[in-house]
């Protein structure tokens, strides 16, 4: 009889710790959890322009490469994004020597695709197609505009945490993934 | 419920004779291009195939015609779904990815991509990249899609509109991937790059590990890996057993 009221109490115990009649466990995590931003995480951060002579579309000398982005290869040549600004020409026959031979300054770009001697790139929402017969020297050779909307000046092109736009800073011509601390803004 | 995300990398298994399409005109004074368009990464949003250029954006899939490659023709468009990140494209399939699905569409009018199917309960954040029998896909936490899980996923896709998952390799943090023969090459964020035998496809085994920079993504060629790495792009010499040497670093 002793054993069976010790069973019935240890019951009571677990039922009574497992439902937790006087929330307790309330008290202890906070019952409306605020979401707080993560110390560090993945996200994407908007790339400003502040220079209109940024605008044109042209070739240019070889310039640094700052972020790095989207990567491409036709033939012997390597085509690099530079999110929101162009594209990196670089030849790479030599792979122990490879050469930075052009940028090619198209305001917003995120990606390229290229058939016979035409690149495909977008400066911002605009399908442009560019001639790189002769890359130091692309022509535009066709623009379709406004049909897709890969650049928005709100919000980044993918869920999750992004840097909040600064529109003091500049233009948004573009976005790129960033390691974040505390950001402040999510979709 | 937890986001997932998944860097969907879908390769296929009949990698000889597609790697050759696909490698021709990558591989320079190698071998003779044959093929008029390039190759890109895993990370893509323009794609090509048959003649046509596949574009998405947040929602949307672009067709244009390329038969006159100066002068892109849009011929349609046509409503995916949310989040589109990723587009690949495989023979005669299209896969798109989203944050919440996988969507696979048929070329058979490269004109007018029509839906096959979609994998609802796969999540792609990033990449997708394309498959014939079995699809390489990559999950990552921590990321701006939430989740925590991170690894490499098999998932079977003989029957395309049902994707079946038949193993799940832990990894760091995964993100775009490229097979070469029976190598899977899977970039492992900050860890390095991961190399995988899988001449049985099902069980992908660690082969090598290629530690010291940030892997993104990579572009398979002849001899040659053309690597997406933190701050810009690195080469590297692809040797008999499996030897991999960086002949050259890109950053500046």
């Amino acid at each position: 009889m002793k054993r069976q009221y010790f069973i019935a109490g240890l019951l009571a115990v677990l039922a009574l710790a497992s439902c937790d009649p006087f929330g307790y466990n309330k008290k202890k995590t906070n019952p409306q959890p605020v979401k707080q931003p993560p110390a560090e995480v993945d996200g994407w951060a908007p790339v400003y322009n502040t220079d209109p002579a940024n605008a044109e579309i042209k070739s240019m000398p070889p310039r640094n490469i700052d972020k790095g982005g989207k990567i491409y290869v036709k033939g012997d040549t390597l085509y690099e994004v530079e999110a929101g600004k162009g594209i990196h020409v670089i030849l790479i026959n030599q792979p122990q020597n490879p050469q930075k031979i052009a940028f090619i300054n198209v305001l917003g770009a995120q990606e390229v695709a290229i058939k016979n001697n035409v690149l495909y790139t977008n400066n911002i929402n605009d399908l442009v197609a560019l001639d790189i017969t002769n890359t130091s020297d692309v022509k535009t050779i066709d623009r379709i505009s406004n049909v897709f909307h890969l650049v928005d000046v709100n919000y980044p092109p993918g869920t999750g945490y992004f840097e909040c736009v600064d529109k003091s800073k500049g233009t948004v011509v573009g976005w790129e993934t960033k390691t974040l601390n505390y950001p402040k803004c999510s979709r | 419920m937890k986001k997932l995300n998944f860097l969907i990398i879908i390769i296929m298994l009949a990698v000889a004779s597609c790697e050759k399409d696909n490698t021709s005109a990558a591989s320079g004074d190698k071998t003779t291009s044959t093929s008029s368009t390039g190759q890109g990464g895993s990370l893509a949003r323009f794609t090509t195939a048959l003649d046509h250029m596949y574009v998405v954006d947040n929602s949307t899939l672009y067709t244009y015609s390329l038969a006159d490659a100066a002068h892109p023709q849009l011929k349609g468009n046509i409503n995916v779904g949310f989040n589109i990140e990723t587009i690949y494209s495989y023979k005669d399939k299209l896969f798109v990815g989203s944050s919440a699905a996988m969507y696979v569409y048929s070329l058979a009018d490269p004109a007018h991509p029509s839906k096959l199917g979609q994998a609802s309960h796969v999540r792609s954040c990033d990449p997708v990249v394309a498959n014939d029998s079995i699809a390489y896909v990559t999950v990552r936490g921590n990321t701006r899609c939430g989740g925590t899980t991170n690894a490499l996923m098999v998932y079977d896709v003989k029957y395309i509109t049902q994707p079946l998952l038949r193993k799940t390799v832990n990894m760091e943090s995964p993100w775009g991937l490229g097979i070469k023969g029976n190598r899977l090459y899977v970039c492992n964020g900050y860890t390095g790059l991961n190399v995988y035998d899988i001449t049985d496809p099902i069980n992908p085994k660690l082969i090598k590990q290629l530690a010291g920079n940030t892997f993104y993504d990579v572009i398979m060629l002849d001899d040659l890996m053309v690597a997406m790495i933190e701050g810009g792009t690195a080469l590297f010499e692809l040797k008999p057993n499996d030897e991999i040497s960086m002949t050259a670093k890109i950053t500046n």
